[in-house]
């Protein structure tokens, strides 16, 4: 964390502004939004994995009594655009519902609007749909084949992308080095799962043509593409930006339930509700991360340098293209993780499927690339001989090599990874912990240490779209902030998009104070609808500290200049010969003050006191692009996300052999975001971020049975981890600043999550090492260690 | 997830909810709810009726019948985890409610409601197979009795009338000073068990076992009493090679559940595990014992 005595609020020990209405209970969520003559959505879903919709006969749904309508998926279609398709795949068409054809157990048929929801789910029970299975494909290998089935039959296969980089003489570095060797690891389909499902209210208003939107979102361009699918114009529809959403993590896109309901509610003129129960949003909501296996060789040389890589990743899209296919694509910004390696051959290989769609999932797509880089570093490690953390050592890029550039084209901006790591070796004394490992060995627990190093690219821009689709020729991904000061000298802080967690009310209260001089506490933070917003991109990609924080700081920047004018004015002087501190500006040579009140006077009361041509009123705007991102693609190398964190993990674990249960023993994370904004905030992401990574290594997991039925649909078959199952967690803080931002920070939505499965994966392995026994394919299930390690153990009864 | 359209009744006695029932097949009672309202939300479960019986006093507190402890089947579970007559008198299952459902679960279901579940995976059941207890309950014919050998049946089946309303839990209390020992594993704390062990046992002067039993849950179809190992340990120091080979041919003569949770492997394998760790915990925190 940055010196003490640098900031007066940043970085600081100070209270997180949201945190009372949530703990208190009185966040206001979309399920708190009352309309009047509000009508409620249930869905009927397709109970086979691929079929032919041949009828949908809902007599019986509308004959009882407080159903409104039941509308087919083909009825919507006939009614708004096709959803945005990020990819260049113009024959894998999405609508909100399915259209002739059901292509994932589960996915939408029709809709059923009635009164209250149970009316709702009475009558789509009673809605009748004729089916004709199709074949279907749930494994990403076989829809890879060209003879599986292709979900899309227009497309002509299931591969939605297959494409391979070259970044460096890979082919040379290869025989060059000493050693090679090739691993596959598999990473499950897990997500974030929030508390609170997606949720969504439309209300259609046809004396204003507007449609007024509440809904439980994390999703940039949200009002642009729902009025795009319904076919208003931009400024037709008004998202609400005032609503709190309970947990996302970036699953929180909802365009096929708000263009459902905003047709809807067009449709009946009355405001239509749809809020996902359990079931639906894990089974049908379109919300799963990242399914993916990797086939990756690697060659190095004796000493344990790792001169090139070859990695294949295939992802298990599920039956549409949504943003799986780009979440190949952000991992290219960090291929190499934290290492020196000189270069790398990529193929990102997407692959439809019967299965539920993907959304975007916190690090999109990092936390399985990670995954797999550190497996290999491990295995490299065992390979030459050499201990883990020395191989790593030998890999990181220095702290004296950036900003260094990476193969595929990004240049990492700051980073002190080896001190990172020293740190955290000095904070659980290193020996120490090899040796409590050894006393539970001995004690007869398989008992192992696991590390990992990796980056969190921070910032977000999506150039990761441009890179994967040629057509896409965007550059621009930039945040708004706007300070008003009213005339009895209070500030507002306009910010322009709602927040799942993040504390953006308190990033932005801090970074204004922090530039005014003014008391954070006292800046109110206002969340104006779409309507009224500047544009922005919404907080994706660990990029809000960055983006929100430097668009705040750039705008406090602007209203200082404004001050200055004014008072340089009634000084007389010139605008240099002042400086502004703590609300007043001071005339540098005299020591002449005009305090607050008074600059705020001036600007709205005394326009005869105001600089010829200088407008009244005390406001300021900054629209901030993305620092460090402007170019489109060239050969395949592209600028990714400008800012990278890092955090190295350390945990012990301990295994009893039979029971095959892991219990944590030690956590520690090295973590360096560069300046911290508000502490408490990036702790409870980091937390969050490792129970995530955690659940991800060894339980969560949206299980397909041969069948094509998702097994996991509820919480007794979805397993998070629990407050019991999260171990105390040791956070050792280091702060290198970004060169690129307001403030040296860097970007922690997403930290944790990076790092842990690979570590928890990594400590399990050394566990089990001594037994011949290695786990590549995640979740590691307690009862897949207690029968591998039984296989692998000599036959002796423990009991005896 | 909301449950399909049923009515709801209080009735204020006993025999008001037997001729409920008796009345209408698909009404089901309701105490505690933490199973069946869950079952309902997700329409697996489409009762006509509920007939809450949580507040009937027939069905109310814990009482000392000497020989037994006998639990009104609306007792809360958290009422039984903070009852110190529990914590004297059967140890075993205050060792084992820690391990049912989670606090605020506890502090709605009931000691009843568990044991007409029979989920074979849970807690108070396995207590009441392992000590050999029983169940009371009434129908508008008069109030009837069914040992827990006979009652279990299969995952949530039972021998209980239709229309019956279970109306007490027996468990037995030895007369002798006991030791126990409780273990399950399941892949979060609290999550339904994939086995679970709880044994008792009793010593004289010299260190011999005067009796002892073991009940596994989680691993068959209902919570099953391993008599056999009761017998062979009768009578020993109950050594650690003694519990070993007694559970040996217990667990293998064992009918093991199947399901997408664990292998049939693993749950003999942790079976035979967690009832020698709950034998052995038995006999070292009983009085008298030397092994």
């Amino acid at each position: 964390m940055s010196a003490p005595g640098e900031f007066r609020f940043v970085s600081r020990d100070r209270r997180v502004r949201e945190d009372r209405r949530f703990v208190a209970g009185r966040g206001r969520y979309v399920a708190d939004i009352e309309r009047p003559g509000m009508l409620h959505v249930a869905l009927v879903h397709s109970p086979h994995p691929a079929a032919r919709i041949l009828s949908i006969e809902s007599q019986a749904a509308l004959a009882l009594p407080g159903v409104r309508l039941v509308l087919t998926g083909e009825q919507l279609a006939a009614a708004v655009e096709p959803l945005m398709n990020g990819l260049d795949t113009p024959h894998v068409q999405r609508y909100p519902m399915a259209v002739g054809q059901a292509r994932y157990a589960g996915e939408w048929v029709a809709a059923v609007v009635a009164d209250t929801r149970a009316i709702a789910e009475d009558a789509a029970e009673l809605v009748e749909v004729a089916y004709e299975p199709l074949p279907f494909v749930i494994d990403a290998e076989e829809a890879y084949t060209p003879q599986s089935t292709p979900v899309h039959e227009k497309h002509g296969s299931n591969v939605l992308l297959d494409r391979t980089f070259v970044w460096g003489e890979v082919e040379e570095h290869f025989a060059q080095s000493d050693h090679k060797l090739a691993l596959r690891v598999t990473w499950g389909r897990n997500s974030t799962v929030p508390i609170e499902t997606f949720g969504v209210v439309a209300s259609w208003d046809p004396w204003s043509d507007t449609l007024d939107v509440w809904a439980s979102i994390q999703m940039p361009k949200y009002a642009d593409q729902i009025a795009r699918a319904l076919r208003l114009p931009g400024n037709g529809v008004r998202v609400h930006y005032d609503v709190d959403v309970g947990g996302s993590y970036g699953v929180k896109r909802g365009i096929k339930h708000t263009v459902l309901v905003g047709h809807l509610s067009r449709l009946l003129n009355r405001p239509v509700r749809l809020i996902e129960d359990r079931l639906e949003n894990m089974r049908s909501g379109d919300a799963h991360g990242p399914d993916r296996i990797f086939d990756v060789e690697v060659a190095f040389n004796s000493d344990g340098v790792v001169n090139s890589m070859k990695m294949r990743a295939l992802d298990n899209a599920g039956a549409y293209a949504g943003r799986a296919p780009f979440q190949l694509g952000k991992p290219i910004g960090a291929i190499v993780g934290p290492y020196r390696i000189k270069s790398v051959r990529y193929q990102a290989v997407s692959v439809t499927s019967n299965k539920a769609a993907q959304e975007a999932v916190r690090g999109f797509g990092q936390a399985p690339t990670n995954y797999a880089i550190e497996s290999m570093m491990d295995r490299v490690a065992a390979h030459v001989g050499i201990d883990r953390l020395e191989v790593r050592r030998r890999n990181f890029i220095g702290a004296d090599e950036f900003p260094y550039l990476i193969p595929s084209g990004t240049r990492y901006d700051s980073g002190d990874y080896h001190t990172v790591m020293d740190k955290v070796l000095a904070h659980v004394e290193w020996p120490a912990l090899l040796a409590e490992r050894d006393r539970l060995r001995a004690t007869g627990m398989l008992a192992g240490i696991g590390v990992a190093a990796c980056l969190e690219p921070s910032g977000g821009n999506s150039s990761f779209e441009p890179l994967l689709n040629e057509k896409n020729n965007t550059t621009t991904w930039m945040e708004s902030v706007r300070i008003n000061v009213d005339a009895l000298g209070t500030v507002s802080v306009m910010i322009h998009t709602t927040s799942s967690g993040q504390g953006h009310e308190t990033l932005a209260s801090t970074v204004v104070g922090e530039a005014l001089g003014l008391d954070p506490d006292k800046i109110r933070v206002v969340r104006p609808d779409s309507l009224a917003s500047l544009p922005g991109n919404s907080p994706v990609g660990s990029r809000m500290a960055i983006m929100m924080g430097g668009a705040a700081h750039l705008a406090a920047g602007k209203l200082i200049d404004k001050c200055k004018a004014i008072a340089a004015h009634q000084f007389g002087c010139a605008d240099e010969a002042v400086d502004y501190a703590s609300g007043s500006v001071i005339e540098r040579a005299t020591g002449r003050t005009l305090a607050w009140a008074d600059l705020v006077g001036v600007a709205h009361r005394n326009h005869h006191l105001l600089p010829d041509g200088m407008q009244p009123g005390l406001e300021a705007t900054h629209i901030y692009q993305v620092p460090n991102a402007s170019e489109l693609p060239v050969d395949g190398r592209i600028q990714m996300y400008p800012c990278h964190s890092f955090e190295f993990h350390m945990t012990l674990v301990a295994i009893d052999p039979i029971l095959g249960k892991v219990e944590f023993r030690r956590y520690v994370i090295g973590h360096d975001c560069g300046v911290v904004i508000n502490p408490h905030i990036v702790k409870g992401m980091t937390l969050g971020g490792i129970a995530h990574g955690i659940g991800a290594a060894l339980m969560e997991e949206f299980v397909y049975g041969e069948d094509g039925q998702m097994m996991s649909q509820t919480f007794m078959d979805y397993l998070l981890p629990s407050s019991h199952e999260m171990p105390h967690v040791e956070i050792v803080h280091h702060c290198t600043p970004s060169p690129l931002t307001v403030l040296g920070q860097k970007g922690s939505g997403e930290s944790g999550y990076l790092g842990a499965p690979a570590a928890v994966s990594g400590a399990i392995n050394d566990a089990v090492a001594p037994l011949g026994l290695r786990f590549e394919k995640l979740p590691i299930r307690l009862t897949k260690i207690s029968d591998a390690v039984a296989a692998a153990s000599p036959k002796q009864d423990r009991t005896l | 997830m909301k449950a399909a359209a049923f009515s709801y009744v209080r009735p204020s006695t006993l025999a008001e909810a037997c001729a409920i029932l008796r009345a209408d097949e698909d009404a089901r009672l309701i105490a505690g709810g933490q199973t069946l309202a869950p079952m309902m939300a997700m329409r697996l479960a489409r009762p006509s009726q509920l007939v809450d019986i949580a507040r009937l006093p027939e069905l109310a507190g814990v009482a000392d019948a000497g020989d037994a402890l006998v639990f009104g089947a609306a007792v809360r579970q958290a009422e039984a985890e903070r009852s110190p007559l529990v914590a004297a008198r059967l140890p075993l299952l205050a060792k084992a409610l820690p391990w049912v459902g989670h606090q605020p679960t506890r502090s709605r279901g009931t000691i009843g409601g568990s044991v007409a579940n029979a989920d074979p995976a849970a807690e108070i059941p396995l207590v009441l197979a392992t000590l050999g207890g029983a169940v009371d309950f009434m129908t508008c014919d008069g109030p009837g009795h069914i040992a827990a050998q006979d009652f279990f049946a299969g995952p949530m089946m039972t021998a209980l009338p239709a229309d019956a309303v279970l109306t007490a839990v027996r468990f037995p209390v030895w007369s002798t000073p006991v030791g126990v020992g409780f273990h399950e594993i399941s892949a979060r704390r609290s999550d339904f068990a994939y086995v679970s062990a709880a044994a008792q046992a009793s010593f004289d002067e010299d260190g011999v076992c005067i009796a002892c039993t073991l009940g596994l849950g989680g691993a068959a179809a209902v919570p099953t009493r391993l008599e056999s190992v009761a017998l062979k340990l009768a009578g020993r120091r109950m050594t650690d090679a003694e519990i070993a080979e007694a559970l040996e041919e217990a667990v293998a003569a064992l009918e093991i559940m199947t399901d997408s949770y664990a292998s049939p492997e693993y749950r003999r394998r942790v079976a035979k595990e967690l009832g020698a760790r709950a034998l052995r915990d038995a006999r070292d925190s009983a009085p008298g014992s030397r092994p």
